[in-house]
């Protein structure tokens, strides 16, 4: 391989993508379409995680007791509590407490809760537990509800559970979304170079009698779907660049309560990632479209 | 040296193209092929290029054994060999210089041997003055001493030729042939498939007859029909 010359290959290349302009507009707009797409998602998620990042903490569960409970019953539940996996941190609030709470809570009517001191307090003994996994809350809360002596389970789930599906369900959205424009981009980069391949076929019958390797008959190719993938990536982080500062512009200066991050602190990572992922996807394309359509 | 052993071919459609071929051609020979329409011939060159394998017996080439040949060496094998087609087979962008350079790059010969040896070649088949023409600027027989010089160009041992005259007029064909032998003369091993009774019969070389799949007959002299 050495022995040959790397600019025969890049510009036989660029000749084929010359030849075949068409097709090479055609896929070079369609995977820069799909690298657009999926950077903007994933600055999206990244965004989203900056400023959902610090609700996760809301993850609590009140616990109320039987009120005929005897203070050992109420130590036992305790334990209990301990020993459950995914509790992560146990606060007792007795009866009192909870009435001295309210009180404070309600200070205008402090006089009021004269009437319900001592045995007439109404309200009962309680635990908050906070979990670590909120995937696993409700198990959590059915296993608790399931506990004697306990009578009530309130799971506060709402906020942190949505936000969380929210961020799993994106995720999700994202993973197939990002699969299915692999899929395409892939499949035109595969027809691409079916097309060159084929208007060159008799070219590489003849180069294959005269004893070319197949690495040099099929370097050009892969070459092609590589540069293919370069111009995409090239073109997609333009695209991007002002797609995101134009958003960027107007959260910053009007939507002040959200947090993102700015284009100059992430254009690395996203022409890394196009010029990266473009290539890759550009060079497998054409090697799947060669094994197919090149039977050396 | 080439030597075939009860060589069989039968085609994936079960045509059976060649059946039990034993033949064998030394280094330097001049070689004949002749034979009717569907006889083989151009299966046994196939062959011999490893573009197709045999369905069984034995295939040597030089120290070649074409029936144990894992597909990564092929493009090394062939390098062995110089290929002539009926229908020339040229790279019609490339002209006369760069088809014939072009087989020498392909092969990762430097570019400053390519340089010198593309022009003596093509003095060899008398075609020096026409380095810059592209392919559909010659004539049916310029255009084959230019494929004679691109399959000469890597000085390959063994030069095959598959009806190299036949889409020739008569005069440019003689002309063809004498190339053909002259090569041969300087000491490679030539096989020419061949329709043209004539030519054969001038030339006076080594001639197999092939019929059937079979080698019938194999003598020095003309055509026996
Ligand atoms: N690729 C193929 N697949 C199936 N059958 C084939 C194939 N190539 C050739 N044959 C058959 O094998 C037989 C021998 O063909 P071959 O081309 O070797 O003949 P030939 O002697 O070169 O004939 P011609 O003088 O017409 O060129 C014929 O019956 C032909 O139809
Ligand atoms: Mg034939």
């Amino acid at each position: 391989m050495s022995r040959y010359n790397p600019f025969y290959f890049i510009g036989q290349a660029f000749k084929s993508l010359w030849r075949n302009s068409v097709m090479t507009i055609a896929s070079i707009l369609i995977l820069a379409s799909c690298l657009v797409v999926l950077g903007s998602f994933a600055l999206l998620v990244a965004d989203l995680n900056l400023n959902l990042g610090e609700l996760g903490l809301m993850n609590e569960i009140a616990i109320y007791l039987d009120p005929e409970l005897d203070d050992a019953q109420v130590e036992e539940i305790g334990k209990t509590l301990e020993s459950m996996s995914n509790v992560d941190t146990i606060t007792f609030i007795s009866k009192e407490e909870g009435l001295e709470e309210m009180r404070q809570d309600y200070a205008e009517y402090s006089d009021l809760f004269v009437i319900a001191e001592g045995e007439a307090n109404p309200l009962p003994d309680m635990f908050y537990i906070t979990y670590a996994d909120v995937t696993k809350a409700t198990t959590l809360e059915y296993q608790l509800s399931e506990i004697e002596g306990i009578s009530k389970v309130i799971l506060r789930l709402d906020l942190a559970m949505q936000i969380e599906s929210f961020k799993s369900g994106m995720t999700l959205v994202f993973t197939w979304f990002l699969a299915l424009l692999f899929v395409v981009s892939i499949f035109v980069i595969i027809n691409t170079i079916k097309i060159a391949v084929h208007s060159r076929r008799n070219e590489i019958n003849v180069m294959r009698y005269i004893g070319a390797t197949r690495t040099f008959i099929v370097t050009p190719f892969i070459l092609e779907g590589a540069l293919i993938g370069l111009f995409s990536g090239t073109i997609a982080y333009l695209v991007e660049w002002y797609l995101y500062t134009y958003i960027e512009q107007i959260v910053v200066s009007e939507i002040r309560m959200i947090e993102v991050y700015l284009f100059s602190e992430v254009w690395q990572y996203v022409l890394a990632g196009f010029l990266l992922i473009g290539t890759l996807t550009g060079a497998i394309g054409s090697s799947i479209s060669l094994r197919r359509n090149l039977n050396a | 040296m080439i030597e075939l052993q009860n060589v069989k071919k039968v085609y994936p459609n079960k045509t059976a193209a060649l059946n039990g071929v034993t033949l064998r051609i030394d280094d330097g020979e001049f070689v004949f092929v002749v034979g009717h329409s569907g006889a083989g011939k151009t299966t046994l060159m196939r062959l011999l290029l490893r573009e197709e394998k045999p369905t069984s017996g034995k295939l040597i080439i030089n120290d070649f054994d074409l029936t144990k040949m894992p597909n990564y060496k092929v493009a090394h094998y062939r390098r062995q060999l110089g290929v002539v087609f009926q229908d020339f087979r040229l790279f019609p962008n490339k002209t006369v210089y760069e088809n014939v350079a072009f087989a020498m790059h392909v092969v990762g010969t430097p570019a400053s041997k390519i340089r010198k040896r593309v022009p003596a070649i093509l003095n060899t088949v008398g075609l020096g003055d026409k380095l810059n023409r592209y392919p559909n600027e010659l004539s049916g027989g310029e255009q084959q001493r230019v494929a004679l010089a691109r399959a000469l160009a890597n000085n390959p041992k063994i030069i095959i030729a598959d009806e190299p005259t036949g889409n020739i007029d008569p005069e440019m064909s003689i002309e063809i042939m004498n190339l053909l032998l002259k090569i041969n003369r300087l000491g490679k091993t030539v096989i020419v498939v061949t329709h043209e009774k004539s030519l054969v019969d001038y030339y006076q070389q080594r001639v197999v007859t092939i019929e059937h799949g079979k080698v019938t007959e194999d003598k020095v002299g003309g055509m026996f029909e």
